[in-house]
């Protein structure tokens, strides 16, 4: 929606005039300068991506070259590491994410004893820091032996902070949901199964999708939690950790570039399919 | 040569390394290193790993600048089949020994062959203490004679029954000499105004603690309350008024690189390996700090094969081409010091330069100026977390 | 407006079942084993023992009195830039965006795409002493010739105020997407200039935004350590970077629980005395 109502007792001023103009447009110039600066340091990983380090070090631009893209595995324990982040991610979302849906469908549709504190069992995490997050898990498994640290722990810890976001993300959607929808389906013979499988399930997709997306980004980019419950597995942003402490090779710069873009990429379409849908309608 | 770690190979690993415990184990048991439990021998016991998971620290082995692949790792796999995974995963003991400590508590494997840990920090010492380490296959290991006669009875491990040094080193001062003049001793570093913000001090206690003792002229082979109190005082000083930067594991190597630095309390064999001349390194004037890493086996690790390994570096020919590289194949060495008789014959013929540097086979004079700490104060809980609470703010 | 099942019985209970099992086995139980342990003493050469050692909350207090007041310093620092520099943003994007908002929107969560620890390296790369920002700075003589950037509370707050934008400005936009830009019409009809108009209609609409965005960047900024390891200097370490080491490296894993609920309580305190002072009773809704 557009502006604005005619500004009041304006009198024909060049000098207001200019003024107007100013305080129209800070909005965008102020707004253009921030985006510039969410974007400063990703243009330099991207730059840098494609640097030639004259010798260990990565922080001085010395030349142009593919290398870095084209030998992406060539430092060692990076393949391992990005292997095991993208496995970890993608169990962890799908599994966190069918656990929240159900959640989030208890907690919006039915009205049960407990709910209040459902709520607050799926905020605590969320208002928790990760340190403690991380620690506390430690201790737990530090005081048994059925799990293995690696692969099992950091998955464990991967689905427990995620399971938070897939619950809020989908009870977005459902809060919002016409169920005259699913009424009117009953009312023309289907059964509540049928009536979940062909009219709800379709028309929260999109939220599960999106439940399911946000649990991936956010496994993918973990750190703290992961730091103390890997044991010596290594996820990609440990292996960046580890490596940054005696020099980051440019291959971390092109893995971070690449999920950059893929996400990105993924994004854009999604938006400009939702932007050209609105289009039509309009 | 790097292992895709799918969750199958990781569980496959570990059962390989758990099988691996039994047999060692009860030989270890039983006190004697060549009778066999009946039953007959599993063939775990004799029969090489396909793969040998090695940690240890960064720019700590040879390195042929152009594949960036390891020669004597490629030997190795040569001769024996063996796969050597080489994890550099190791930038301070106090942090390597955070990641490994929750599962070695709980009995299970690190996925880990050999580990490389500090005798100068008190994480060795504790693995030991622990039971957290293999007892060597020493029926695998002949050529543990070429050990040096003063590596040969540390008072952590008397009867090297668990570990074998990998390199020596030496702890000194390294400086940019586009930045500042020469930085050599621990008055320039911790109070010369000049350097105010751009020096950093490592944070192992039994480096940085050995140094200012010996500025301060006392021994800190045996460290004393007052001795202590001095020198703890005079690196305090030093943060409180800024001097220092930050305390840095290995991670100092960046920011001098980057011209962030000036100087940096460091170790001997990393400047060489940066590769930037206009990095020196020197023991400091009054004195440095001497230490050796050593290899150990974690819970859980193949012995057999891990002890194999040892046995090929501790080869003089080995040892010699690893420690001073090879300038003609464009071989970087490890040019730290090595602990195997012999090494330096063969370096000689590789690389003469490296050969005759007094920091890689240092003469009796140079090792008299550098000491190592003292062990009991390592396990000493007031110093410690008198030293942590320095370090972490 | 949400219809109840009529025939729901053991249903919403089935449904909740493995969520909030695996969240209580691997949430709830873990902090109760944090507490066991923060009553313990002990080391790790001769094993732990519960011996209802209170006074390690209280050695914990005391002696790490300075990095809880610095890691809550910083962390309030770094919301209130977070929500000073969004703002406008979030405002511009939400009554000027039109049909380019959500595309407006990426720009604002893309860089969050790029893992957490690159993109502050990149930081250290850019903030490094003789790197074009420093450099900038000292010509202006904002900085001594000197000075510098990194290893010091600046870079680190500034690293945080970066690392949680999105959580800041996101929040923000939601809330004052929702706002009737008629409402605005009708204060300046009523001859409001747009200052007044803003101030005492827009941003007490906006409120809730502003709540919500505060403490998703508030709680996770004072329990953070990266930013102070990677930033900062001996100097600027926060309760994180203490935590960090007592359980890793040290091994002192009493002290480390016993900060771990100083920190989750503080953080609970400062969320509790929040919401009654700004009056929002669905905070658990206002994260939705």
């Amino acid at each position: 929606m557009t502006s604005i109502a005619v500004e009041h007792g304006e009198r024909r001023n060049p000098l207001a005039a200019v003024w107007s103009f100013v305080k129209r447009h800070v909005l965008v110039a102020y707004s253009v300068l921030f985006f510039a600066y969410l974007l400063l340091p990703i243009a330099v990983v991207i730059v840098f991506s494609f640097n030639n380090p004259p010798g260990k070090f990565n922080y001085t631009w010395n030349s142009f070259t593919w290398d870095n893209w084209r030998y992406w595995n060539g430092v060692p324990g990076i393949q391992s590491a990005v292997v095991l982040s993208l496995e970890i991610a993608l169990i962890a979302s799908l599994i966190a994410t069918a656990l929240g849906t159900l959640i989030a469908l208890a907690l919006v549709r039915y009205s049960f004893r407990g709910r209040a504190s459902t709520n607050i069992l799926i905020f605590l995490p969320l208002s928790t820091p990760e340190i403690v997050l991380g620690a506390s898990l430690l201790t737990l498994f530090l005081h048994t032996t059925a799990v293995t640290f690696g692969f099992e722990t950091i998955l464990i810890a991967h689905i427990m902070f995620c399971i938070s976001f897939a619950v809020v993300t989908v009870k977005a959607r459902l809060v919002g949901f016409d169920r005259h929808l699913e009424e009117a389906a009953m009312d023309l013979g289907a059964n509540e199964w049928r009536t979940f499988q062909k009219v709800t399930l379709p028309l929260i997709a999109p939220a599960i999708l999106a439940a399911l997306l946000l649990c991936f980004a956010i496994s993918i980019d973990d750190f703290v939690v992961t730091y103390f419950n890997s044991g010596s597995s290594v996820t990609f942003p440990l292996f960046v950790w580890g490596a940054a402490r005696i020099g980051a090779p440019p291959q971390v710069n092109v893995i971070g570039t690449a999920i950059f873009v893929i996400a990105l990429t993924a994004a854009l379409v999604n938006i400009l399919v939702q932007m050209r849908r609105s289009k039509d309608a309009a | 040569m790097t292992d895709q770690l799918t969750r199958r190979q990781l569980l496959e690993r570990a059962a390989v390394g758990g099988a691996a415990i039994t047999f060692p184990g009860i030989l270890a048991a039983c006190g004697s290193s060549g009778s066999k439990a009946s039953g007959g021998t599993t063939s775990v016991e004799q029969k090489l790993a396909k793969t040998l998971n090695f940690s240890n620290w960064t720019l700590y082995i040879d390195v042929d600048n152009k594949t960036k692949s390891h020669p004597s790792l490629d030997a190795f796999k040569k001769k024996t089949g063996t796969d050597v995974n080489y994890v550099e995963d190791i930038n301070d003991n106090a942090s390597f020994f955070g990641k490994i400590q929750g599962p070695l508590s709980r009995g299970q494997s690190i996925n880990r062959d050999i580990i490389v840990l500090t005798d100068n920090d008190r994480y060795l010492g504790l693995m030991l203490r622990k039971g957290w380490a293999e007892k060597l296959d020493k029926a695998a290991i002949p050529n543990i004679k070429n050990l040096a006669p003063v590596q040969r009875h540390p008072n952590f491990d008397p009867n090297r029954d668990y570990t074998l040094p990998w390199q020596s080193g030496m702890t000194g001062i390294a400086y940019n000499d586009t930045l500042t003049d020469p930085v050599l001793n621990v008055t320039d570093l911790l109070e010369n105004p000049k350097l105010k913000g751009k020096i950093t001090v490592l944070n192992s206690m039994g480096d940085a603690m050995t140094i200012v003792m010996l500025a301060n002229g006392d021994d800190p082979t045996k460290v004393t309350d007052k001795a202590w109190n001095d020198a703890f005082n005079r690196i305090k000083k030093a943060v409180d008024n800024k001097q220092i930067r930050q305390f840095t594991g290995n991670d100092y190597a960046p920011p001098l690189a980057r011209g962030d630095l000036a100087a940096a309390m460091s170790w001997s064999g990393d400047i060489a390996q940066i590769g930037n001349k206009h990095i020196h390194w020197n023991v400091p004037t009054q004195g440095g700090a001497l230490w050796t890493d050593n290899m150990l086996i974690p819970k859980g690790g193949n012995v057999y094969t891990a002890s194999v390994y040892m046995n090929y570096v501790y080869d003089p020919k080995v040892q010699g081409l690893m420690e001073a590289g090879d300038p003609k194949r464009n071989i970087t060495g490890i040019y730290y010091i090595p602990p195997v008789i012999g090494a330096k014959a063969w370096a000689l013929k590789f690389n003469p330069a490296i050969a005759n540097n007094p920091l890689i086979f240092p003469s009796s004079e140079t090792l008299s100026k550098v000491k190592i700490f003292d062990n009991a104060a390592l396990n000493n809980q007031k110093y410690l977390t008198q030293w942590q609470n320095l370090i972490s703010g | 407006m949400n219809v109840f099942h009529r025939h729901q019985g053991a249903t919403p209970y089935l449904l909740l079942l493995p969520g909030v099992l695996f969240l209580s086995v691997f949430f709830v139980v873990p902090l109760g084993f944090l507490a066991y342990q923060s009553l313990q003493s002990g080391n790790i050469d001769f094993g732990y023992a519960f011996t209802w050692q209170w006074s390690n909350y209280w050695d914990a207090i005391q002696n790490y009195r300075g990095e809880f007041i610095r890691s809550i310093e910083y962390a309030a620092i770094a919301t209130f830039f977070a929500l000073v520099a969004s703002y406008p943003v979030a405002y511009w994007i939400a009554f000027r965006g039109g049909r380019w908002k959500n595309l407006l929107l990426l720009f604002i969560v893309a860089p969050f795409f790029v893992t957490y620890l690159i993109r502050t390296l990149a930081w250290e790369t850019i903030l490094s002493d003789h790197g074009f920002v420093v450099r900038t700075l000292q010509t202006l003589h904002l900085l001594g010739s000197n000075g510098r950037l990194l290893a010091t509370g600046t870079a680190v707050v500034a690293g945080i105020t970066y690392n949680f934008l999105p959580f800041m400005a996101l929040p923000l936009y939601v809330s004052l997407e929702q706002i009737d830009a008629r409402m605005i019409e009708a204060a300046e009809d009523l001859y409001a200039s747009k200052w007044h108009a803003f101030w005492r209609v827009t941003f007490p609409l906006s409120l809730p935004g502003v709540v919500a965005g505060t403490l998703l960047t508030f709680i996770p900024a004072a329990g953070d350590f990266i930013n102070a390891q990677l930033l900062g200097g001996p100097q600027n370490h926060m309760i994180g970077n203490v935590i960090q080491s007592k359980f890793l490296e040290l091994t002192d894993y009493p002290a480390a629980a016993a900060m771990s609920f100083i920190l989750m309580a503080g953080i609970l305190v400062f969320v509790f005395l929040y919401a009654r002072l700004v009056g929002t009773e669905q905070l658990t809704g206002t994260a939705a």
